[in-house]
């Protein structure tokens, strides 16, 4: 099984001071941090999660964050249930996004990329790497992905679904082109809903996190209207855009609603070749969990046929958080499980066939 | 004159008759959409296809958009631009002694 939605964390933001330059340095050692001296620099959404938003059971044994220990998460996740991959996505450091500071944002994003790359993936071939980038820095981000693209443990970029406007906008273009340019895939990993973001949901902020958590799939549904109808497949076609627990289902029916509207006012994007559900089955990849959960199992999986999730779904639990997907009791069609589970994301990331051991040394055998 | 079009019911089909540039074409009132009133709708010109955020205004008179949905057809094949193998129906058209006839 590939894992990919795998949250490794910090228990202080302190641990990124090596990876600074002494300008920035300061911003953490002196600077004002929103959430005491151990806290990551970003502005948070306007609504707080009531229990937290870790599994308690994953808090280590030393107090630390969930996902900060990586004996722990060997034993909760990598060797429980016998993954072959996890995907890394870091926790606090795509909310390096709402700073309004584009030039702090990214100094955050590369040393929490060198930190990754120090700290986690040399321990275990286990573990591949997102690359944190600051989309509100796009020469900032697209340097990064320049600096790091090609490193062995890295197999994305990685933004947050918050940002201030929908990713297919022109502003944005120089990070997916560097990103086409290392052949790298993109994903944008739910959250960074606050600072200079955007609205999280059409009609203003929720009151409730479990209303919010609910509607944020919205973000989700922005981002694959805009980068379809600006062209972003068109201009880099080798181009691939994850969304990581931003929701599955919906993805059908907006399709249907974007094909109705194009056939109709053609003329407003004129480099469009295609349908807006073709541009999606070849460039739209979706995460799992939160996978949706009706009452009757029929309707998921006509939902999950609509979007051909066979070949465009990416298993992922989230650990360590509290909305955590069991790959053992997910509601995957048993006939996909292979695909989902495994191979979309081996041919999404190019990720070679692992022998497992277990003991995290394993040889690739391609 | 060119530009001008009539929509006549023939023998109980309502059809459209359009001048595009001195050439006459001749399509069903009924768009393969949704059945919509076709030949009522806005004769225009449209977006070339381009490449990178360039709009290109051409083939100015050679459009027709249905008036319910908006779809655009070419009038000569009445084929949909959006994707030819969506096509309104047409008839072949004759010109003799300075009368148009539509066969149908």
């Amino acid at each position: 099984m590939i894992d990919c939605d795998v949250h490794n964390s910090w228990s202080t933001s302190a641990v990124l001071l090596p990876y600074l330059d002494p300008y920035f340095r300061d911003f953490l050692e002196r600077g004002e941090l929103p959430g005491g001296r151990d806290s990551f620099p970003h502005a948070h959404r306007p609504w707080l999660h009531p229990e937290g938003y870790m599994r308690t059971d994953a808090i280590p044994g030393d107090g630390g964050a969930p996902g900060s220990d990586y004996d722990l998460l060997c034993e909760q996740l990598l060797d429980r249930y016998d993954v072959e991959y996890a995907i890394l996505t870091g926790d606090e450091a795509v909310e390096a996004s709402t700073l309004a500071n584009p030039y702090l944002a990214s100094a955050l994003a590369r040393a929490s990329n060198d930190w990754t790359l120090e700290e986690w993936t040399p321990r275990d071939p286990r573990l591949k790497a997102s690359l944190v980038v600051a989309p509100q820095d796009p020469p900032g981000a697209a340097a990064e992905i320049r600096r790091l693209g090609d490193h062995p443990d890295v197999v994305q970029v990685l933004v947050s679904s918050g940002s201030e406007r929908p990713y297919g906008d022109p502003f944005y273009h120089p990070i997916w082109e560097a990103a086409a340019e290392v052949g790298l895939p993109v994903a944008a990993h739910l959250g960074a809903q606050g600072g200079i973001n955007a609205n999280p949901t059409g009609c203003g902020p929720p009151t409730f996190f479990w209303e919010g958590h609910a509607l944020l799939c919205e973000t989700g549904m922005g981002h694959v209207a805009s980068l379809i109808a600006h062209g972003v497949f068109e201009k880099f076609p080798n181009l691939r855009f994850t969304l990581i627990e931003c929701g599955v289902a919906w993805l059908g029916p907006i399709l249907w609603r974007l094909d109705a509207d194009y056939k109709a006012l053609r003329k407003e994007t004129p480099w469009l070749k295609r349908l807006p559900s073709e541009y999606a089955a070849d460039h739209i990849r979706l995460t799992t969990q939160p996978l949706e959960q009706p009452k009757d199992d029929a309707h998921l999986r006509a939902a999950l046929e609509a979007i051909d999730g066979e070949r465009t779904l990416l298993f992922a639990t989230d650990y360590p958080h509290w909305d955590f997907d069991d790959p053992e009791l997910v509601r995957i069609p048993r006939e996909w499980r292979e695909r989902v589970f495994s191979e979309n994301a081996r041919e999404l990331y190019g990720l070679p066939v692992r022998r497992d051991d277990r003991a995290g040394a394993a040889q690739p055998v391609v | 004159m060119p530009g001008d079009r009539i929509v006549r019911d023939l023998d109980g089909l309502s059809v459209g008759i359009f001048n595009v540039h001195g050439r006459f074409y001749a399509l069903h009132n009924r768009c393969p959409h949704r059945g919509g009133a076709l030949c009522r709708g806005p004769v225009t010109g449209t977006a070339l296809p381009t490449s990178d955020f360039e709009f290109v205004y051409g083939r100015e008179g050679e459009i027709l958009r249905c008036a319910w949905h908006g779809w655009e057809f070419d009038i000569a094949t009445g084929h949909s631009l959006v994707d030819p193998r969506i096509r309104a129906k047409t008839y072949p058209v004759e010109v003799a002694d300075g009368d148009v006839y539509v066969v149908i």
